[in-house]
């Protein structure tokens, strides 16, 4: 019996060791379940899917860069609305002072490389253009596409690579162009800038150019989905990229032509809208004005991931959304909407000198009547909130409990991107954690913005008759009584301007700037356009000591200095792009 | 685990002659074995301890030679029945010099044991096989499991703390909570767990029943080679009680009860609510914010010289009587309309943390059985483990359950299984980052925990800041449910042939499943409300199979002892995951809490899934020669099915020596040194902890809220997009550790005193980590939500220190003794390069940046912003100096790291290291006449924090939350300048509260007593007639002191392996408890 047990178990052990000493190579080869493998993308439907994921970034959320240290979704949101307009003269921080720190040194133009806010951009633009490359790249190992299907596909990825590149550019000036040879695994990621502005202006908007001419020569005029780009939206973004190259010369006819033809995606002829409001309003997006637009949807099934998601923070305080507080209108803006009593014309060399009444400083429960006699623009009460004006169809809005922080932020409550209460649950998203997510489309580029470039082009080309003729549409537009907030008590009053009312260059190029900044105010791009003009230092410093005076102490000894007008390049992109020591990106001057 | 194999007299013939030849060990039982057959015969003895003339319990009473063996009883005595002549017979138990006595006659008499003063004897499971500890040349720290049961957690992870050296382990008060396990320093920027093999299956140790435990020892150095890819973050080695083969079955009961006490008064060191109305309106003073009659203005307080508090919060500022308080408009619930509540004012302050934090029970009950015969034995226990935690609505509940068996088949072939199943429910907070545990300083003291109808009141009126309430915050989840179990353990068989050979064979592994749901409510109470109610329901399960096989072979030549096995592992792992939500439910009504009652539009769901599995072969030999000269070499080739096919092996050798000097001739004169060994050893060791099974791919992904696009413009609905999700690097390998050990130890003055000592050296290359490549690669890191780039081996680690351990124990008089054990341990983790990266990462993330910085040259988790050198005491100290933004009398003045003369960026610098210079624990047991007396210290010294909560509460304009003491009586003033905290104003500036910077660094340094007990042991006589063998009672405080200068609540905080030592609000595990227990034996 003994013998048996080594006949038995001797070779039975060796045999087991045996063969669990051969079976090892398909053992240890697991593969990716769950996941989605580049061959599995290469077709044409993933293909398709890869170029929905690009424009799925122009709300600037759903990609890196939301969750830098001290970050969220408003750090890269599309709206820009820290950039373009709480760092210029739209908006106050808002909120608790302390709030989302890295933004009162952004505002106060006193941030350095390390902010985190800059680096959460820059991280969501570079993947957002990566996305736009992976279409290239995974469109060429597919087999299953037809030519004519890869130049429209191009055409998009290119259009859409070329918008976050101008994104980059007019933030932080001197960037890198990355194209789709640029991948991590060829480990040629660390594209160096220029050696300044200047030479990367030489450099890079040329690129820029390039991709939007292959987008204009290659994209349809209309497309089968409104938030698609068409042929008219590349003209545009070619027209904001030579005004941004201040070519004003080749913007011009562009944007006759587009002027006289451009239709929208769904091929409605470019136009105003009627209601100004429109624009901001979630049922009656995409119409003749939306040139391009970041398209946010909720309720479905994204956690209201797709919303307006970088903006939840800018609505009132306990009131009809109730969270957080930020983005509040400044003394400035609102005074900018003031009108003159005769002509109804806008007042760009007075509107400051006194602030028009306010409820600053007084509690919802203390008596308070709204200004019903100084004349006002009407859309300053679809682009602030005052107290007692109706706020939209949330009854008058009482102020100070509104309000998260009176003391620190002002009096003002931001309003292009208010949900109507009627639309609650419909446009709105109750997933996440705070209620203010819409549906309400961050409009990129709309006609209105179109018609103001036309305007300035005309003015730098000497023909003020054409730019007073654009202007003129906006006011328009603006002076339209349907328009108006119904119910309000404010005294409306907005002109077009007579014939030749610019009398000269100098007028014309004031009324036409200032026209900008009342018809796209808290739209974002205030700052940017303040850079393109060379006025922000004059015009921000002035803002600086009229909002201290006027009791926003949160930006008292802030200076706009003439590095200020771009924003520092992440630190931590420079130490990433180091090679032997060497960063390959150079800082902007100041920081 | 050792099997005991009896070779019988028969077996001898059939033993080729070359067998014999080379029988060494076997030699002596072998003779004792051919002896004849006799009439049995019974002696009886009685074993004392030979200084304190004590019975000694419990001892194993063998025959030499022979098979029969029994226990001695509660007085000492035994009897022994054998069919053979006995000779003599052999008495051992731990923890005593085993002692072999000759027989004459029928009894032995009293028998003396002396102690055994030194724990060489003691066998020492190293992995895959066993050594005497004397024996031993690799640094293997084995633990007193009793000092470690000492030690009241629900994990035993956490009772591992001060008691192993070269062991670091962080722990928090929160039941189940999280704990860090840094052996030998910090070894990775991931997961530093140590590797837990479990008899001999990698298993969790989280969940094991601490009372099952038999043996704990902890592998340090190259010893942990043999484990190879998993070794390199130290392998701690558990082996769980069996039955024992003699003796008669014991039933053994423990429990316990007490009460946890949270921490008393007012441990934030928080306002009032007049207190805090004060600090409003100087806040508002100094910062100039003050309306036409001169004073600040609120809609709570008024706006008189002084704030008057309200005597309702909502309606904001009411006074009683007003008409604004209008009952008929009470309102919570959306469906009926707008939000109304009437919320007074507390006007003395609620104390949050006393709200939230109350006393808490704890118990434990545990019966084990345990017996066997020479054919097989058993163990079978049953286990209640329930901790609630003094955060309310947090506990750990636990079964469970574990049957460990041997048989004997035949001759030289033994099976058995071990198997443990537990089932808890564990509900978790978050505890590194904002939690509910911060809404305790966040909530203003003026708002009352209910409003006037019952509900919760909370920041939903003017100036009440944007904190949830905390109570109602915990409260909500009460009702949440959480489910896991997990079966785990293996089958094992083992073959003795031909003399020296043993083959082994593992099966093993576990099956886990966990199960939770949850109920968010749509809050109505707060400044910042849920946008609706929801539900959330999560299930997952996985499971894993571990395969070992092992042939050992091991003899004696002459003076030449060697043991050397060869073996195989093959891991196979796999899970799935499924979950969903849904929002918008009908009612809050509990019996609606299943997905399908809840609104379809904007529902989400998910599932996912993974594999893993990991092929090895390894070998060890073990060499000594006449005891006193000791090698052993190993190596381990590890294949793993998460990396690469460049990089899908490694190798991990390792070399270790020792030299027992006390044998030699020249040491023979020196008689207060018992023993002195001096050892040395070298190995590679490896971890893959830090990488993603998937790592290797690039792969691409399809996700609702990250590549969906509503391209149509439906407001509603999306079309299906995708994007990279990670970028794959299939060069990606090891992460290799090359660790050298040298270690001294000694027994002296007649074995009274033992110590050990150990320095090494642990250099951690190609440390796995996530490549940090600019944005322009469009790979991200893993804490954000875009491609991700992979993990490659970059950064390199250098780690090195002192373990000491050292024990005395002494016979202080015939009836008292005691035992004092004490353990050091130190560790520096330097980054010595992370080439990728510009040679840093940051990390350690708050609402003002990240503070920390893992930096070449550095130590690992470094603290890192700008040095506050002191406060500006007048604009003059402003203007002469250096250029700072916002610097202002009363703001912190920064060093001027550069000399530039402004302060920027560059002058950012490394203020502090949350590593201890070092750590200790002290032990001490004393024992007089029946009563035992057991104390446990542990210390940490040298180590700093962040003390993120004063961000919030010692300045004024971080949030409108409450605010400290120190803010409103001890902040800067013109005449206060040497002030606890910044000037009390309302402004957010570079200079106060919006970068990192030292002001919130504090010393960690702290000395706990973690446990203190005081028991008696009935005497047995009277106990014995009602059947039971042993009684004993105790008493127990735990926490009952913390020293420590530090000003949170716990100078005890963890984290991750990147950044630890960040208070940002921690679950304290400094409270009080008290309880009483028991030990019953039948």
């Amino acid at each position: 019996m003994k013998k048996t047990n080594f006949k038995i178990f001797l070779p039975l052990g060796f045999t087991v060791v045996a063969l669990v000493f051969s079976c090892s190579k398909s053992f240890l080869t697991k593969p990716p379940i769950g996941s989605y493998t580049p061959d599995v993308v290469a077709t044409k439907a993933g293909v398709e899917g890869l170029l929905i994921g690009a424009y799925s970034m122009l709300d600037g959320v759903g990609g890196a860069g939301t969750n830098v240290s001290g970050g969220g979704t408003w750090v890269s949101a599309g709206s820009n609305w820290v950039y373009g307009g709480v760092c210029a003269d739209d908006a106050h921080k808002g909120s608790d002072p302390g709030d989302q720190p890295d933004i009162v040194s952004l505002m106060t133009w006193s941030e350095s490389s390390t902010n985190n806010y800059l680096e959460g951009k820059w991280e969501a633009m570079y993947d957002a253009v990566q996305r736009s490359n992976e279409v290239i790249r995974e469109m060429r190992l597919a087999t299953d596409i037809a030519a004519a299907d890869t130049v429209e596909l191009v055409a998009e990825a290119r259009f859409l690579r070329a918008w976050y590149h101008m994104e980059l550019k007019k933030m932080y000036g001197n960037i890198p162009y990355v194209n789709e040879s640029v991948t991590y695994t060829a480990g040629n990621w660390r594209v160096p800038n220029s050696t300044d502005v200047a030479t990367n202006d030489g450099v890079v908007w040329p690129l820029i150019e390039a991709d939007i001419n292959y987008a204009a020569a290659n994209l349809p005029e209309t497309q089968s989905q409104v938030g698609r780009v068409n042929k008219w939206a590349a003209q545009c973004l070619l027209a904001k990229a030579y005004m941004f190259e201040h070519k004003f010369s080749d913007a011009l006819p562009l944007l006759t032509t587009i002027m006289q033809n451009g239709k929208t995606s769904g091929g409605a002829k470019y136009a105003l809208v009627p209601n100004f409001n429109d624009n901001f309003n979630a049922a009656t997006k995409n119409g003749p004005e939306s040139v391009f637009a970041a398209q946010n949807s909720v309720n479905d099934g994204s956690t209201a991931a797709n919303a307006n998601d970088g903006d939840v923070l800018n609505f009132d305080y306990q009131g009809p959304i109730g969270c957080c507080g930020f983005d509040q209108p400044s003394y400035s803006l609102v005074n900018a909407f003031k009108t003159d009593p005769v002509t109804g014309y806008a007042m760009p060399d007075t509107y400051n000198n006194s602030n028009l009444k306010n409820d600053e400083g007084l509690k919802s429960t203390d008596p308070y009547t709204p200004d019903s006699t100084t004349p006002v623009d009407p859309r300053l009460d679809w682009t602030a909130g005052r107290r007692g004006i109706p706020y939209l169809d949330w009854g008058l809005n009482p102020g100070f409990v509104w309000v998260r922080n009176q003391a620190s932020a002002g009096p003002y409550l931001p309003l292009k991107n208010v949900p109507y209460k009627s639309q609650i649950g419909v446009y709105t998203d109750k997933s996440s954690w705070t209620p203010g997510y819409t549906a309400i489309n961050i409009n990129l580029i709309r006609f209105a913005d179109v018609i103001l470039w036309a305007a300035e082009a005309e003015v730098e080309v000497g023909s003020l008759d054409n730019a007073l003729a654009d202007v003129n549409m906006i006011r328009t537009r603006a002076a339209n009584p349907a328009g108006f907030v119904q119910g309000s008590v404010a005294n409306y009053k907005v002109s077009p301007y007579a014939a030749g009312f610019f009398t000269d260059q100098a007028t014309a190029r004031k009324y036409v700037q200032f026209e900008r900044r009342l018809e796209l105010a808290m739209e974002g791009h205030r700052f940017f356009d303040l850079v393109r003009w060379g006025t922000a230092a004059t015009e921000l410093n002035a803002y600086v000591a009229h909002e201290v005076a006027s009791g926003y102490t949160l930006i008292q000894g802030a200076t706009f200095k003439p590095t200020s007008i771009y924003f520092a390049i992440p630190q931590a992109e420079i130490d990433a792009s180091t090679i032997s020591g060497k960063p390959t990106l150079t800082q902007n001057p100041g920081y | 685990m050792v099997v005991i194999n009896i070779v019988k007299p028969k077996d001898e013939l059939l033993m080729p002659t070359k067998f014999k030849l080379l029988a060494g060990l076997n030699t002596a039982l072998l003779l004792f074995l051919s002896v004849s057959l006799f009439a049995q015969t019974t002696i009886t003895g009685r074993v004392l301890g030979n200084t304190d003339k004590q019975p000694i319990v419990g001892a194993t009473v063998q025959v030499k030679g022979g098979k029969s063996a029994t226990l001695t009883g509660s007085d000492g005595s035994f009897s022994i029945t054998s069919s053979q002549k006995v000779s003599a017979l052999v008495i051992t138990i731990v923890g005593y010099e085993p002692l072999t006595v000759s027989v004459k006659g029928n009894s032995v008499g009293d028998v003396l044991l002396s102690t055994s003063a030194t724990s060489l004897n003691d066998v020492v499971v190293t992995g895959y096989t066993t050594q005497k500890k004397k024996d031993l040349t690799g640094a293997v720290d084995v633990v007193n499991v009793k000092d470690m049961k000492s030690i009241q957690a629900g994990s035993p992870e956490q009772m591992l703390q001060g008691q192993a050296s070269g062991v670091t382990v962080i722990t928090s008060g929160a039941p189940g909570g999280p704990t860090n396990v840094f052996v030998r320093g910090v070894t990775s920027f991931g997961n530093t767990d140590p590797l837990y093999i479990i008899d001999g299956v990698p298993l969790s140790f989280h969940d094991i029943n601490a009372n099952d435990i038999e043996s704990v020892q902890v592998l340090k150095d190259a010893s942990a080679s043999i484990f190879g890819v998993r070794g390199s973050n130290g392998v701690v080695i558990i082996t769980t009680k069996r039955g024992k083969s003699v003796g008669k079955p014991t039933l053994t009961f423990d429990g316990y009860i007490g009460q946890q006490q949270p921490l008393s008064g007012n441990p934030f060191h928080l306002l009032n609510s007049q207190q805090l109305a004060d600090a409003l309106w100087q806040a508002d003073r100094t910062s100039g914010q003050v309306d036409s009659t001169g004073n600040p203005s609120s809609q709570q307080y008024g706006d008189g010289p002084t704030p008057i508090l309200p005597d309702y919060i909502t309606p904001g500022g009411a006074k009683a009587g007003s008409p604004a308080v209008n009952p008929a408009l009470y309102n919570v619930d959306y469906n009926k309309g707008p939000i109304y509540q009437i919320t007074a004012a507390n006007k003395q302050g609620t104390n949050w943390f006393g709200e939230l934090f109350k006393p808490a029970p704890i118990q434990s009950y545990n019966i084990g059985m345990q017996g066997g015969s020479d054919k097989s034995t058993y163990f079978f226990s049953l286990g209640y483990f329930d901790q609630q935690g003094t955060l309310i609505d947090t506990y750990l509940k636990r079964y469970m359950a574990r049957m460990n068996t041997t048989f004997q088949l035949t001759k030289g072939i033994s099976i058995g299984e071990n198997f443990y199943t537990f089932y808890k429910d564990n509900p978790q907070i978050t505890y590194f980052g904002e939690n509910t545990i911060n809404y305790d300083y966040r909530e203003q003291p003026i708002i009352p925990v209910h409003d006037s109808q019952g509900n919760w009141a909370g920041s939903n009126g003017p100036e009440l800041g944007n904190s949830p309430n905390p109570v109602a915050t915990q409260d909500r989840t009460a009702n949440n449910k959480g489910s896991d179990w997990q079966i785990m353990g293996n089958f094992w068989g083992q073959v003795d042939f031909l003399k020296h050979f043993t083959f082994r064979t593992s099966i093993g592994g576990n099956v886990e499943n966990s199960y939770f749901y949850a109920y968010t409510y749509h809050t109505y109470e707060d400044a910042e409300n849920n946008g609706s109610n929801g539900f959330t329901e999560n299930a997952s399960y996985g499971s894993y199979w571990d395969w070992t096989n092992t042939l050992t072979y091991a003899n004696t030549f002459g003076k030449s002892n060697v043991k050397v096995f060869v073996g195989s592992e093959a891991i196979d792992q796999h899970g799935r995951a499924v979950g969903g939500t849904r929002i918008n439910y009908f009612s809050d009504n509990t019996n609606l809490w299943t997905l399908s009652n809840g609104d379809p539009k904007g529902q989400t769901n998910y599932s996912g899934t993974g594999a893993g599995s990991l092929y090895s072969l390894f070998a060890q030999g073990i060499y000594s020669y006449n005891d006193r000269y000791l090698f052993t070499a190993t190596v381990r080739r590890d294949g793993a099915s998460v990396f690469g096919a460049n990089q899908k092996y490694g190798y991990f050798p390792a070399f270790s020596a020792g030299w027992i000097l006390t044998q030699e001739d020249f040491m023979s004169g020196l008689t207060w040194l018992n023993f002195l060994k001096i050892r040395g050893s070298w190995g590679k060791l490896g971890s893959y902890a830090n990488v993603n099974p998937l790592n290797q791919f690039t792969l691409y992904s399809a996700g609702a809220g990250t590549s969906y696009y509503d391209i149509a413009g439906t407001s509603n609905s999306t079309v299906l997009g995708f994007r990279a999700a990670q970028y794959g690097s299939p060069n990606t390998g090891w992460e290799q550790d090359v660790i050298t050990n040298i270690g001294l130890d000694g027994v002296f003055i007649k074995n009274k005193l033992e110590f050990t000592i150990e320095y090494y050296q642990k250099k951690i290359n190609g440390l796995l980590f996530q490549d940090n490549a600019a944005a322009t690669s469009g790979a991200f890191p893993s804490s954000e939500p875009g491609a991700q780039a992979p993990a490659v081996n970059i950064g390199d680690v250098q780690n090195n220190g002192v373990d000491m351990s050292l024990t005395y124990h002494a016979v202080l008089s015939p009836v008292s003794k005691i035992n004092l054990t004490g353990i050091f341990t130190t560790y520096s983790s330097k980054v010595v390069s992370i080439p990728n990266a510009g040679g840093y990462f940051e990390t350690g993330g708050s609402r003002i940046g990240n503070f920390v910085r893992n930096q070449q040259g550095h130590p690992v988790g470094a603290f890192f912003g700008y040095e506050v050198i002191g406060y500006f005491s007048s604009a003059s100290d402003v203007a002469k100096s250096p250029t700072q933004q916002d610097a202002a009398p009363g703001r912190f003045k920064y060093a001027d790291i550069n000399h530039d003369g402004k302060i920027d960026a560059s002058d950012r610098t490394f203020f502090g290291n949350p590593n201890p210079k070092f750590t200790y624990g002290l032990n001490v047991n004393a024992t007089v006449k029946d009563f035992d007396f057991t104390a446990l210290f542990y210390g940490s010294y040298g180590n700093q924090l962040i003390n993120y909560t004063r961000y919030w509460t010692d300045m004024w304009a971080s949030f409108q939350g409450n605010k400290s003491i120190n803010l409103l009586y001890n902040s800067w003033t013109p005449t206060n300048l040497n002030p606890k905290a910044p000037i009390l104003e309302n402004a957010s500036t570079f200079s106060t509260n919006t970068v990192p910077n030292s002001f919130y660094l504090e010393n960690g340094s702290f000395l706990k007593l973690r446990s203190l007990i005081i028991g008696y042991t009935l005497p047995t006589s009277p106990l014995k007639s009602v059947g039971i063998d042993r009684l004993r009672v105790y008493v127990q405080g735990s926490n009952l002191f913390t020293i420590t200068k530090y000003t949170g609540l716990d100078p005890e905080i963890g984290g991750s392996s990147q950044a630890f030592g960040i208070d940002y609000g921690s679950y304290p595990g400094n409270q009080k408890s008290y309880s009483v227990g028991l030990s019953l034996t039948f």
